[in-house]
């Protein structure tokens, strides 16, 4: 019996008389990759951002993470609590080393001690593969897949239970991809559940085993990834009716 | 900071302990006092607007309440000097703690205007309070510093003088230990992108909070400080020309560099005061300061210490 780690129920989120979000629900079970796709617009980020609380919460809904409710729980207390979050943009400290990006994940997300700081620094960026020469460089002189690989091991630092990356693979190229592909395996096999949002279907069919659609804020389908991508709804959401 | 950065700064700190031997006049030593007590401002400021990217205007305001608190203290309640100085830090502090809590979770142009609104009430509470701050005229004869019978501005004011060169380097030392650690990293992050600090665990609002309580500590023992050494407190601190005067030696040494506005404030005390005895630039010298500074952050908007870096850079490779 899959174990949920993260339950939304009936998540919503309005700006002024936009709905954003429109009553989603859906569950995450422990240690499996969890993808969400849709079309430019539908909803994705601001999933994202509702159930992290950066930059906002939710408008309505409840989601429970872990057993505990997390809606309108401070944003860096959900980051402790075990529920870290990559950004589509490249986000970045650029005074900051990839050394110090990470070590501040693990201080402030973990509360490690001095001593264990720097071994958990050095697991976290061989756990994605950063080169030990670019360790002390300033973040603002890594390369996109650089910056993405330093995102990912600031915030698998603190131990998260839960990954959620947006849009990794946004400004890649095919190789890049290919090794984040392969990255993203290692990570969920470190026993890191992850919930994926993603453009680049091909990424997200490879990694994910189960797939969410949205569309227009609504669940318009999930499921298997093979079968969710072949449902005629989801080729009209991405082609047009003319396709599907 | 640099290896090159600290071998400067440590020699600065050697020829500045030595300028007593060779400069004696009393009027020199005591621009250099000055310099030292804006120093000491300049680089906290530096701390909350430069290192934490938190447009605090009301900074000044910590000064004069560091300022009020020594006269106060002093005058009515005859405590000593010795501790009137640093009861500006707590005090200034405090204040600090309670301007925080509303600037904390504001953005942007409101916490200028917040932090900027604080100045300004500031200065209508000692106006308004004359029994206590003497209004418009302010606290006098204030006590001298003195240690037994030897008083401070004995010597051409030699006592005064390590006095205030020792709290300015106390602070940049607190300050730069405070840089390399965990937290004033975490300030760097909080300025940089707050969203993601927030998303490893940061809490951007107490971050603020703390900072600001931070950089009003040595700014009120500064103020207390200027109150004792010039035996007055004056309502004329929480105004404008000090404050500008100080923002102009935290931008024009450099935002967030530490030691910028340290050397900013050497050089701009020396060249204002220099200027004050050029006929025609007496009031026209704060114009001059207004245009180096925009001068300078068109051309480094890191400041001076990045021009003097990038000078030396092609030098090295060489």
């Amino acid at each position: 019996m899959p174990e949920p780690i993260l339950e939304l129920k009936g998540v919503t989120k309005t700006f002024g008389g936009l709905t954003a979000v429109n009553d989603v629900s859906f569950t995450v079970h422990r240690g499996e990759v969890f993808g969400v796709a849709g079309p430019n617009g539908s909803g994705k980020s601001t999933l994202f951002n509702c159930i992290t609380g950066i930059p906002f919460g939710p408008s309505g809904g409840e989601i429970t993470f872990d057993g505990k409710r997390i809606d309108g729980m401070a944003p860096h207390r959900i980051f402790r609590a075990g529920l870290s979050r990559t950004f589509q943009k490249d986000a970045e400290f650029p005074d900051l080393t990839a050394r110090e990006t990470v070590a501040l994940g693990g201080h402030y997300g973990a509360g490690i001690g001095r001593q264990a700081l720097a071994q958990a620094t050095e697991a976290a960026l061989d756990l994605v593969e950063f080169e030990p020469s670019r360790r002390d460089m300033a973040t603002a002189d890594l390369s996109v897949y650089g910056k993405k690989q330093l995102m990912i091991a600031s915030a698998l630092v603190s131990k998260p239970a839960i990954l959620m990356l947006d849009e990794p693979a946004s400004g890649l190229t095919r190789p890049e991809i290919a090794a984040l592909d392969g990255l993203l395996c290692q990570v969920n096999a470190a026993g890191v559940t992850i919930l994926i949002i993603e453009h680049v279907l091909g990424l997200l069919l490879s990694v994910s085993q189960r797939l969410l659609v949205l569309n227009q804020g609504s669940v318009l389908t999930s499921g298997d990834p093979r079968e969710v991508i072949r449902d005629d709804r989801v080729v009209e959401a991405y082609l047009g009716s003319a396709a599907a | 900071m640099t290896r090159n950065r600290s071998l400067f700064a440590l020699a600065a700190l050697v020829l500045l302990a030595l300028v007593p031997a060779v400069v004696t006049d009393s009027y020199t030593r005591h621009i250099f006092i000055i310099a030292f007590i804006y120093g000491t401002v300049a680089v906290n400021w530096d701390l909350s607007l430069g290192l934490a990217g938190l447009f605090n205007f009301g900074h000044l305001a910590f000064f004069g309440i560091g300022v009020y608190t020594a006269a106060i203290l002093t005058t009515a309640l005859d405590l000593s000097p010795w501790l009137a100085i640093p009861a500006g830090g707590l005090t200034a502090a405090l204040a600090a703690l309670l301007i925080a809590l509303p600037v904390a979770r504001l953005q942007g142009i409101y916490v200028v205007l917040v932090t900027f609104a604080f100045g300004q009430l500031c200065m209508q509470v000692v106006l308004s309070q004359g029994d206590l701050t003497g209004g418009a005229e302010g606290l006098v004869r204030l006590p001298y510093l003195r240690i037994g019978d030897y008083s401070f501005i004995r010597d051409f004011r030699f006592g005064y003088y390590y006095v205030a060169l020792g709290l300015l380097t106390v602070s940049v030392v607190a300050l730069l230990l405070l840089a390399r650690s965990p937290f004033g990293k975490s300030l760097r992050a909080v300025r940089d992108n707050p969203d993601y600090a927030t998303a490893r665990g940061i809490s951007v609002a107490r971050q603020r909070v703390l900072v600001l309580c931070a950089s009003a500590v040595f700014t009120g023992i500064a103020g207390g400080f200027y109150a004792i050494y010039l035996r007055v407190a004056s309502p004329e601190v929480f105004g404008f020309s000090v404050a500008t005067l100080i923002l102009s030696m935290v931008l024009i040494g450099g935002a967030g560099s530490i030691l910028g506005p340290v050397f900013a404030a050497l050089a701009l005390t020396f060249a204002t005061e220099a200027m004050a005895g050029i006929r025609g630039l007496e009031e026209a010298r704060f114009i001059v300061v207004a245009v180096a500074m925009i001068l300078v952050l068109r051309i480094a908007p890191a400041g001076a210490i990045d021009i003097f870096g990038r000078l030396l850079a092609p030098r090295r490779k060489s």
